[in-house]
């Protein structure tokens, strides 16, 4: 056998060892997994639409309009991992985020194309007067201040995961992209966002209502647990490597501490829901992702998470 | 090799042991389902199994 060149050898990238790995495992599962929005039948919901009170109609929207914008944010928002990936020559990383960029470009769909079915509103100005602003939110206590993770945190984070892709050593690479795997994937995907699936779950249960809202959730949803769980074990790989990096994951929950605190607005706007319940699956999600990752969680966190006399709500309507 | 799952809900710290990472997954969902009203991901209940000496 000839002995390889090294300038030839490094134009392949798979080995037995990656194809044999988790990251891997997650791609093949994707590509398994695959299913279309087109596939999903919209007409029971509407009708269901035109049979619901205003109220129920007001409840509804302002959750699923948060999700239509939310999944267009994380489609436009994910580019800094892929470069990053590549910059780290972790070619099974770069496979499993293009399942993962066009699993979130089809949740974006699955959303336009329910507004557009169901409820007959699909342009920005359309949607936008039903979309829940977090920003104005005000903690009475003055102890928390709660900020817009999806537009403020997922575009810096994402800023300086760029920044040191194109310019930063091997390290700055790996602490930024455990900063916005932390924002992205752990903080947004993988504890805030989780009861509000929940929520419109039980909703549409409770209503015996929108099954294609309901299908479509749990389709995305069965996406996100690769998303998030690719996100967490990417983190564990790094801080293996280097355990100081376990600082920088703090860092993003703590700036962001009064978003998960907080009671998400959806919880308040459905009523009947049982609101200590997503209170508590959320203790549950931020001790699993950090399980995942393979670093100590913050108890102060948890307990001002599960603290009743915390109960001020993320999210006033716009307008 | 046996895998072990346990659960991390608040005020809950129930824990299974099964022979594979298929009936670990059975198990903490049919947990979550019953117990706390609520679901849990493939991915999240595989991805933090750990290992159990069944020998």
């Amino acid at each position: 056998m000839a002995v390889s060149d090294p300038t030839v050898t490094s134009r392949f990238h798979f080995s037995r060892e990656m194809i044999a790995g988790p990251i891997y495992r997650k791609y093949e599962k994707a590509i398994r997994k695959m299913w279309s929005v087109e596939d999903i039948d919209f007409g029971r919901d509407a009708l269901d639409w035109e049979r619901i009170t205003p109220e129920q109609r007001t409840g509804l929207l302002g959750v699923t309009v948060r999700f239509l914008a939310g999944e267009q944010a994380v489609t436009d928002e994910l580019v800094p991992m892929l470069a990053a990936a590549h910059r780290l020559r972790r070619f099974d990383w770069t496979m499993f985020l293009s399942t993962f960029l066009m699993e979130e470009a089809k949740h974006a769909e699955f959303f336009m194309r329910w507004h557009e079915r169901v409820v007959g509103v699909l342009d920005p100005e359309e949607v936008a007067a039903h979309f829940l602003v977090r920003g104005t939110t005000v903690d009475p206590t003055g102890r928390f201040t709660v900020r817009d993770v999806m537009y403020e945190a997922l575009p810096d984070y994402g800023g300086r995961l760029m920044e040191a892709t194109h310019s930063g050593t091997d390290a700055e690479v790996e602490r930024a992209f455990v900063q916005f795997s932390a924002a992205y994937n752990a903080f947004v995907e993988g504890v805030l966002t989780m009861p509000s699936y929940e929520i419109v779950i039980d909703t549409t249960e409770r209503w015996d209502a929108f099954p294609a809202l309901n299908r479509g959730f749990r389709l995305i949803l069965s996406d996100e647990g690769r998303h998030i769980t690719f996100g967490t074990m990417a983190c564990r790989i790094l801080l293996e490597k280097d355990p100081s990096y376990e600082e920088a994951v703090h860092e993003v929950f703590d700036a962001y501490r009064g978003n998960i605190v907080g009671l998400v607005e959806y919880q308040k706007a459905v009523p009947d829901l049982d609101l200590d319940k997503y209170q508590n699956m959320k203790v549950r999600h931020y001790r699993n992702r950090c399980r995942e990752m393979g670093i100590a969680p913050d108890e102060t966190l948890i307990e001002q998470i599960l603290d009743p006399s915390i109960d001020f709500v993320v999210g006033v309507e716009a307008g | 090799m046996a895998k072990r799952w346990t659960c991390v809900e608040a005020g809950c710290s129930w824990a299974v042991v099964t022979p594979d990472s298929e009936s670990a997954v059975r198990a903490a969902q049919e947990h979550i389902a019953t117990v706390h009203g609520s679901f849990e991901l493939e991915e999240m209940i595989e991805d933090v199994l750990e290992d159990v000496d069944d020998s």
